[in-house]
């Protein structure tokens, strides 16, 4: 399982590779676009891009120099007709300068990259939503190497696709930032701080109401507070514990490292840390965690030991399970 | 125009009553577009295939995005369905399905894939601007027409004109009166029941508590869309501004079939 690691600077290549990360993704924003289409819309990320090609090209030389592959994103949510012609622009140059990977989150961009016959891989990313084996059987047909799967899905699932589509690289989540509606179905925008930032974790206030027209009876207002109160647990937990750190250094929020075993017994060709707007210390200790327990796991240890190892890294934080990604993982209570 | 209304498993037992309610419509919607836990069971859609046959109605099953379970599930129903009937899909996989093994139903694109930022919380028109959608671009449609779509689904989004609404190359379908913002998989009416250590975790037990509960949300007092959150899915209602760009988009024939939400509390026919 290869460990797939963000970066926004080529400056953060080498310490990471040296930490264990076997390939790299990363964002650009060139300046052409921001100021043909006003927006820095290219990708998922407002930040943590880069914004000229020759940083990108020495990110990539820094890369091979590492042995990694390097793959760039173009997950928006959506894009227009113009979009998808001023990316495919963005996708010649990053073949150019030697590019290895495309992560699309548009289908439709998908399709009209795979009829470029570029020097490119493509990544489906996890923002189209494949959650079944038709899906994953449709990207590979329209030419995908991987499919980033998306957040949302059980071991299981995950192991069914595996079986089903064996010929196509499946990658899944296994750190940081933890979208809590699903990345392919949120249609909302990453507003600043004061506008709300981002919808799921706006200050919004239910106020329930019975669909039948009934009032709420003493015993559901209360179990409904209840849960809203584990709601809200759940929220800080999903964004790293408040967004803060082990004594260690190691990031709180969303963690799949307990699955490690059975993204390996399921072939999976690749994990993903998430967080390219990240400091490059947290994307250190990020690498560090994951790469020591997918060591163990290759090696061969025990399903019992490499849990042990996973949940001793951070400490008792783990012990509630609402930051992982695949609760069937989770401590018993 | 044509008019449908949709209807979910929690309105089987009164949907002759809900349709009776409201004029003019000519097609039923039954399913569920954000859920699959309420993927109804054989025996409710054939009662409202029975339903929509005696009222001589059209009729379209809505699907959501599936796990390879659901897919199983949605396969057992599918085969009950009459010729031409429509299927909505909100999921990639669903519509490659369709296009392989249900050859004899027609596709429609939901407003799921058809994506486009319609955030109820956006304070100007201004940010509506910055990011597009690309619903009738060449890219989007070919990949439709692959699939033999020829109809889209889509909401009406905040600040959207009429153009919005139109496709040069597909029939259009506008949602009203309410349109949804965002989808999760981890469902917190659906963790009502749970322990605290269950809650939010996907693929859970589900009592469907969403068919009992509906909360609309505020924040901080502002005056803006009225939005609620219903079951996984987060939702805002149309405005003035809306009803009429809708208005506009159907007297200019860019949408030809209205869906009206057929039993969200309050807004029953």
């Amino acid at each position: 399982m290869r460990i797939v690691t963000p970066i926004s600077a080529a400056e953060e290549v080498a310490p990471l590779a040296a930490a264990g990360a076997d390939e790299f993704y990363c964002g650009i924003v060139p300046k052409d676009w921001t100021e043909r289409f006003q927006s820095s819309g290219v990708n998922r990320r407002i930040f943590g891009n880069f914004s000229d090609y020759g940083a990108l090209a020495a990110a990539i030389a820094a890369a091979h120099a590492a042995q990694a592959r390097i793959s760039l994103v173009m997950n928006a949510q959506h894009y227009t007709e113009d979009h998808v012609a001023a990316l495919l622009k963005i996708a010649e140059r990053f073949a150019e300068i030697g590019g290895d990977a495309l992560i699309v989150g548009d289908i439709g961009l998908l399709s009209t990259l795979a009829e470029q016959g570029l020097p490119l891989r493509l990544h489906v990313s996890s923002l189209l939503t494949c959650r079944n084996s038709e899906a994953v059987r449709l990207y590979r047909d329209l030419g995908a190497a991987r499919v980033i799967l998306p957040r949302d899905v059980t071991l299981s699932e995950i192991a069914t696709m595996a079986r089903a589509v064996p010929e196509i690289e499946l990658e899944a989540f296994v750190l940081n930032d933890g979208c809590v509606f699903e990345e392919g179905s949120c249609h909302s925008i990453h507003l600043p701080p004061k506008l709300g930032g981002p919808i799921c974790l706006d200050t919004y206030d239910p106020a329930y109401a019975r669909s039948d027209g009934a009032p709420l009876s003493d015993a559901e207002a209360a179990r409904l507070k209840a849960n809203d109160e584990a709601y809200r647990r759940f929220l800080w937990h999903r964004f790293s514990r408040g967004f803060t750190v082990s004594e260690d250094g190691y990031p709180f929020g969303p963690c799949g490292l307990c699955a490690l075993p059975a993204f390996a017994r399921a072939g999976l060709a690749a994990i993903k840390i998430a967080g390219r707007e990240g400091r490059l210390e947290r994307k250190l200790k990020s690498v560090e965690l994951v790469r020591t327990i997918r060591d163990i796991v290759v090696g061969g240890a025990p399903e019992a030991e490499v849990l042990s190892h996973a949940r001793g890294m951070r400490g008792a934080p783990c012990a509630d399970g609402y930051m992982c990604y695949y609760r069937e993982t989770a401590p018993p209570s | 125009m044509a008019v449908a209304l949709s209807l979910s498993v929690t309105s089987v037992a009164n949907a002759e009553s809900l349709l009776a309610r409201r004029d003019g419509v000519t097609r039923l919607q039954f399913g569920s577009e954000f859920c699959e836990s309420l993927l109804p069971a054989p025996a409710q859609l054939r009662q409202m295939l029975t339903l929509a046959e005696a009222n001589g109605l059209a009729f379209s099953l809505a699907t959501p995005i599936c796990s390879d379970h659901s897919v199983t599930r949605l396969r057992k129903l599918l085969v009950h369905l009459p010729p031409q009937s429509e299927v909505v899909a909100n999921d990639w996989g669903m519509l490659h399905m369709l296009h392989a093994d249900f050859p004899g139903l027609t596709p429609v694109a939901g407003r799921l894939i058809c994506k486009q930022i319609k955030d109820p919380r956006l304070p100007s028109a201004q940010w509506a601007t910055l990011y597009p959608h690309g619903v009738h671009g060449a890219p989007f449609v070919a990949m439709l027409r692959r699939f033999g779509v020829g109809r889209v689904e889509m909401d009406v989004a905040p600040y959207a004109a009429a153009e919005d609404l139109h496709s040069p190359q597909l029939r259009v379908s506008a949602h009203t009166p309410w349109g949804f913002s965002v989808k999760g998989r981890a469902c917190r009416i659906g963790s009502l029941h749970l322990a605290d250590a269950d809650k939010f975790a996907i693929a859970g037990k589900c009592r469907r508590e969403c068919l009992d509960y509906v909360a609309p949300m505020t924040r901080d007092g502002r005056d803006e869309l009225p939005t609620v959150q219903r079951g996984n899915a987060l939702f805002y209602r149309h405005n003035e501004a809306m009803t009429a760009a809708l208005n506009d988009a159907v007297g200019a024939g860019y949408v030809d079939r209205m869906i009206f939400a057929g039993d969200w509390p309050g807004e029953r026919p």
